[in-house]
């Protein structure tokens, strides 16, 4: 047995073999990413081609001729881009929002001590066991009564007091090492100044994390447009595409042109912020 | 003990200041949760007790008791709606557990080109959900999509090639499928995360008593993370009930009714018929069932989580 093990060993010497398998992991793993793409790849094929040829050359990845028409057409549309600026301004107004209420409160629950802290966090935590699409009717109803229906804001401002980002922040502020507020209180600082002078400069990567997630989240929102949004020129480019796709009917090839375009922002965003996504999910996974 | 006294006087002193300062710090984030997140849930299960399931009712408001629950247990189509959310969440939950498990694990260990296969990975998790769905419904296309065209290459005869979304079997598990695509970077992530807490040592130590890659796997791995496998269903499961764009977009609950999962359910029912409080009692009882899944996970742990 043990002779048989260092003949293999001899055989075929142990560092060949680890390339060997590292080879063949490392191929494997690359082709399933290759398979998470495959959407994408006939996305862009296809929308390079004439409509006609999306199916009868489905195939054929890199097209014969570059066929520019479908993104002419994109550009062309009276209402996409519309979309497109609507979903991007509502993202450039929540993010500031969010960013100060979420984060001064975050703060006052990892640095302060006040009666019912925990029982409150807790009945923060709670809530985001139900489902908001739970409550899509709920708050269909109530928007109409204050009358924020087919306004812009029914999404910007339930979208500020988002609890997810409150237990966020609140795990990484408590990281910060005390002995600097501690330190700062007896020099006679504030609070709110230990907050924006301390514990927020230090806190850059998890509020990077909160803007990015923040964005792609709304862009990537569809019930909310979907449910309290009317009018054709305030819908955000999930509802916008969603209307186009129908009108376009068996214009495929146009499809596709539209969504590589809703695909872009995100995905340029994610390639060059990847760090701050991992972290941030991470964080979020391992101390929940 | 004077000294003492002062002592905690200053630090009732400290207690109270402290108090006013995260009062001012927490209540306009507080105010705001409670108009926008914790009002809607409340006027819900008003909502689901009264008799509001006619636009011309509006002002009636008669309170029925639990007689739209009574409602929601006898109707078939309402029960069925729950069942298909289920089976849909099953199939989604055991999906991307495996899948994402077997990713981190991969992930985790040496590999070339390991930076461009995560960033591949993850990035469906980003990619418009909208955008994506209409690109898989395309891509999906029974009669000349390309992916039937790729299995007919295959050799696949005509006949039996998949009907994937548009197959009234086939299309739950297609759009469970979708989903476990487009969410695979988070769950991987987080057991990544997982698996680099994992002590080295253990695994030197199981080398020693000349353990295999297998048994490292039975016998440390998955004990080391179970804690994380843990939180990953619970969470994985409440987020599964999460379903309305996807199944909306990809299939608009068809074809006939086979991916009409609840929410969907719920939608048309208040949207299509205007039975607000049906579909509100029909919400609070998703609720009542996503929190029975979950504490009976809670209890189940004890049998294989190790802390």
């Amino acid at each position: 047995m043990e002779g048989a093990k260092e003949m293999g060993a001899l055989l075929i010497p142990k560092k060949t073999r680890d390339v060997a398998v590292t080879s063949i992991l490392s191929a494997a793993t690359f082709v399933l990413g290759l398979l998470m793409l495959t959407p994408f790849v006939f996305m862009l094929s296809a929308s390079f081609k004439p409509n006609g040829l999306v199916f009868v050359d489905a195939l054929r990845i890199i097209p014969k001729t570059l066929f520019l028409d479908n993104y002419q057409r994109i550009f062309a549309d009276p209402l996409y881009f519309v979309w497109y600026w609507n979903s991007i301004r509502i993202a450039l107004i929540t993010i500031p929002l969010r960013a100060f209420l979420v984060s001064i409160a975050a703060y006052a629950f990892a640095r302060l001590v006040f009666r019912g802290k925990n029982l409150l966090f807790l009945l923060f935590m709670a809530t985001m066991m139900i489902t908001p699409e739970a409550t899509l009717i709920p708050r269909y109803l109530l928007y109409k009564a204050i009358g924020l229906i087919d306004n812009q804001w029914a999404i910007i401002v339930p979208a500020v007091f988002d609890v997810f980002f409150l237990f966020m922040l609140r795990q990484f502020f408590m990281t910060i090492p005390r002995e600097l507020s501690e330190a700062a209180l007896i020099d006679g600082y504030g609070h709110l100044r230990i907050y924006s002078r301390i514990v927020l400069p230090l806190s850059k990567p998890a509020l990077i994390t909160m803007v990015l997630f923040t964005f792609i989240w709304i862009w990537n929102d569809y019930p909310n447009p979907f449910m309290f949004i009317n009018s054709m020129k305030k819908q955000m480019i999930t509802t916008g595409l969603q209307f186009f796709q129908a009108r376009e009917g068996a214009n495929y090839a146009l499809q596709m042109a539209g969504a590589t375009f809703a695909v872009i922002p995100t995905v340029i965003l994610f390639t060059f912020t990847q760090k701050y996504f991992v972290q941030g999910i991470a964080t979020s996974g391992i101390k929940g | 003990m004077e000294m003492r006294q002062s002592a905690s006087r200053g630090r009732a002193h400290t207690f109270r200041r402290e108090g006013r300062t995260a009062l001012l710090f927490i209540a306009p984030f507080f105010i705001g949760f409670v108009l926008f997140n914790l009002l809607p849930m409340f006027y819900s299960v008003f909502l689901s007790l009264v008799n509001f399931n006619s636009l011309g009712q509006i002002n009636t408001n008669e309170f029925i008791g639990v007689r739209n629950y009574v409602r929601a247990f006898t109707d078939r189509l309402a029960m069925g709606s729950y069942l298909r959310s289920f089976y849909f969440s099953f199939l989604y939950v055991v999906g991307i557990i495996v899948l994402s498990l077997l990713m981190a694990l991969l992930l985790n260990r040496k590999l070339y080109l390991r930076t461009a296969s995560r960033t591949m990975i993850y990035l469906p998790y980003v990619a418009n959900v909208v955008a994506a769905s209409i690109v898989w419904i395309i891509v999906l296309n029974p009669y000349s999509g390309p992916i039937n065209s790729f299995l007919k290459l295959l050799g696949v005869p005509e006949g039996s090639l998949p009907q994937w979304l548009q197959g009234l079997r086939s299309a739950l598990p297609t759009t469970a499928f979708i989903k476990v695509w487009q969410n695979l970077a988070f769950q991987t992530i987080v057991f990544l995360a997982a698996l680099q807490d994992v002590p080295r040592e253990l695994y030197e130590c199981a080398e020693i008593d000349g353990a295999g890659a297998w048994r490292k796997l039975i016998r440390i791995t998955l004990p080391m993370i179970s804690p994380t496998t843990f939180f990953l269903v619970v969470v994985t499961v409440i987020g599964s009930f999460n379903s309305f764009t996807l199944v909306k977009v990809l299939t608009d609950g068809g074809p006939g009714s086979a991916t009409r999962i609840i929410t969907v359910f719920i939608y048309e029912q208040a949207v299509r018929y205007s039975y607000y409080s049906y579909a509100n009692a029909l919400a609070c009882l998703l609720f009542v069932f996503i929190l029975i899944v979950t504490l009976l996970q809670w209890k189940a742990q004890k049998k294989w989580v190790h802390y």
